[in-house]
């Protein structure tokens, strides 16, 4: 039990749980503010981290221009998966977004000449060297760290991206709160109503969706630089499936809900992660890999079963109709 | 004088299905139209025709000079045609006044780059549109609810959420999809005044559908009458009631 009592594996849970709180804060735009069903924010992380490794290693570029550009990129992924698909009933537009992830998913797997396919960023450069993306971000981290006395690099690590994700609350909480934020309620309520009071639906849905799919890619920069190494496995549909739970124990339509539900989710997570004793211990390692998700899927259960509305949501909502 | 809308020829088919079938009639500025028919003779069709959530198969419909056929449904609804729905579609999880508020066009604010670029016409289009949505929950009575979730309200008091809402657009024609159904008898009163004042007072133009026919013969100025997707007569509420074609129409041929 010794890992669960180190400073340095709760600042690693913690900085997950910023990570995640960033990937389902563009969930909460896209669904929990316009209703729209997608299934496949992942692949929008997958293209912020890839673009930044990509345009570091094979193109040298410096990582500060190349970050933002991973960020447009993804942004763009949201607005051409949009414009094909967003016309489509909302269940269907569910579907296209899963198969838009794992098409993401598969050409990263097979285009080994752009991504290093399987074996990950490490392939990134020429044959038989170890490529590396996050070398200039890890002097910036160590000046951070320097700067304001931080004891370790996982605190500052901790510290730098949990900054970023209260910046980004703070302002998708202002952008809820304009006019423009109340169309994306109204769409989400009910588009033939929104549409009948003149607003150009379609033009919204696919703003939340880009926007959402920008927050991602931010997620996947941090995913990128807390790990130093990442392939196409780590980009598996559960991943979305995470963020959406993190929004159901969160409370949909709640900004900050996402923080409290991707804490939450976190520390359930990284609790069940070493099941080392009984009755857990009757179980091979790999089986216990198993019965964690198992056991994470029954916690988060109980909980919606006991607030459906979400640890910060209105169930009065939930009622209405 | 030429009509505010004019429907010429209008067909729309579902399938093998012609619910609508060549309907042609005008809509004189100002006026109130009763457009009535036995169940399935194409008026709710045509309704959502008109108000571009369907695309007519053939036909044109020109509102104020100009084709609106085609047309999105939001390009309908900008242009000055404003549609309700027989079941007021408030949007039950926003209060009362974000509902009014929705209602507004060319709001600046309501634009991401206007947000950002030009916050100041935001807010002071912001400030102009919560002072007519006031104006518009005393006209209807609904001060009570300003702040309560619409999903609250009952049936009556959505219609009249709902009238509010669209008086907010300032439309040029309003198209009323059964504005009495499911409204309470004391409510009903209520409703009719607001719509011959709004008449009065504001210049709008109604079209509505309606089944309650005591309704439309105490409102309407005109009445056109479909069946089988068709409009077999238009005239006087007088000239309609008394017609053979129409009382066939509703009570069969054998009456």
């Amino acid at each position: 039990m010794s890992i669960l009592s180190s400073g340095s594996f709760w600042a690693f849970v913690g900085v997950v749980a910023g990570i995640y709180t960033i990937l389902a804060l563009g969930l909460q735009v896209q669904f929990g503010f316009a209703g729209l069903l997608n299934f496949g924010q992942v692949a929008f992380m997958a293209i912020g981290a890839y673009t930044m490794a990509i345009l570091v290693v094979k193109e040298g570029w410096s990582t500060w221009l190349a970050a933002p550009l991973a960020v447009v990129a993804a942004a763009a992924g949201g607005l051409f998966l949009g414009l094909f698909s967003l016309r489509l009933r909302a269940d269907y537009f569910a579907i296209v977004t899963i198969a838009f992830s794992e098409i993401v998913r598969y050409v990263a797997t097979n285009e080994t000449s752009l991504t290093g396919g399987s074996q990950g960023t490490i392939a990134l450069g020429p044959i038989g060297t170890a490529s590396q993306y996050n070398g200039q971000w890890s002097r910036f981290e160590g000046r951070v760290q320097h700067a304001f006395g931080f004891s370790s690099s996982d605190a500052t690590m901790l510290a730098i991206v949990w900054t970023v994700a209260v910046v980004l609350l703070a302002l998708t909480w202002l952008a809820m709160r304009t006019p423009w934020g109340r169309v994306l309620r109204a769409i989400r309520d009910d588009e033939d109503a929104a549409a009948s009071l003149g607003k150009n639906t379609f033009a919204y849905k696919l703003q939340a969706l880009a926007l959402g799919a920008a927050l991602a890619g931010i997620a996947g920069l941090f995913y990128a630089w807390e790990f130093s190494f990442f392939s196409p496995d780590d980009f598996q549909p559960l991943l979305t499936f995470f963020a959406w739970m993190i929004l159901l124990l969160g409370g949909l339509g709640r900004v900050w809900a996402v923080p409290v539900g991707a804490t939450v989710f976190g520390f359930i997570f990284a609790g069940t992660r070493f099941l080392n004793f009984a009755p857990f211990t009757w179980f091979a390692s790999d089986q216990r890999a198993y019965l964690r998700l198992i056991i994470v899927g029954l916690i988060i259960l109980l909980l919606v079963l006991v607030r459906p509305q979400g640890l910060l949501g209105n169930k009065r909502e939930m009622v209405l109709e | 004088m030429t009509p505010l809308l004019d429907v010429q020829d209008v067909v729309r088919t579902f399938g093998a299905v012609r619910a609508v079938d060549g309907a042609s009639f005008a809509v004189e500025e100002r006026s109130i139209t009763g457009l009535i028919g036995p169940n399935g003779a194409g008026k709710s069709t045509l309704f959502a025709t008109i108000a571009g959530s369907l695309k007519p198969d053939s036909g044109r419909i020109v509102f104020a000079g100009a084709r609106i056929d085609g047309r999105a449904a939001y390009r309908v609804a900008r242009a000055g045609v404003v549609r309700t729905y027989q079941a007021a579609r408030v949007l039950t999880r926003m209060t009362v006044l974000d509902n009014l508020l929705l209602a507004s066009t060319g709001h600046p604010g309501e634009r991401l780059t206007g947000v950002l670029l030009r916050p100041r016409a935001a807010s002071a289009h912001e400030r102009r549109t919560l002072e007519r949505a006031h104006e518009m929950l005393a006209l209807v009575r609904l001060e009570a609810h300003t702040h309560e979730y619409a999903g609250t309200l009952s049936g009556g008091q959505r219609k009249l959420l709902d009238l509010a809402r669209v008086l907010m657009l300032e439309p040029s024609l309003v198209l009323f999809d059964e504005p009495m159904a499911g409204v309470s008898p004391a409510l009903r009163v209520e409703l009719l005044e607001h719509i011959l004042a709004v008449r009065r007072d504001r210049k709008i133009t109604f079209l509505i559908v309606e089944h309650d026919l005591d309704f439309v013969m105490q409102a309407a100025d005109r009445v056109v009458v479909m069946n089988e997707g068709r409009v077999i007569v238009v005239g006087t509420p007088e000239e309609a009631r008394t017609n053979e074609e129409v009382v066939d129409a509703y009570l069969g041929k054998a009456h």
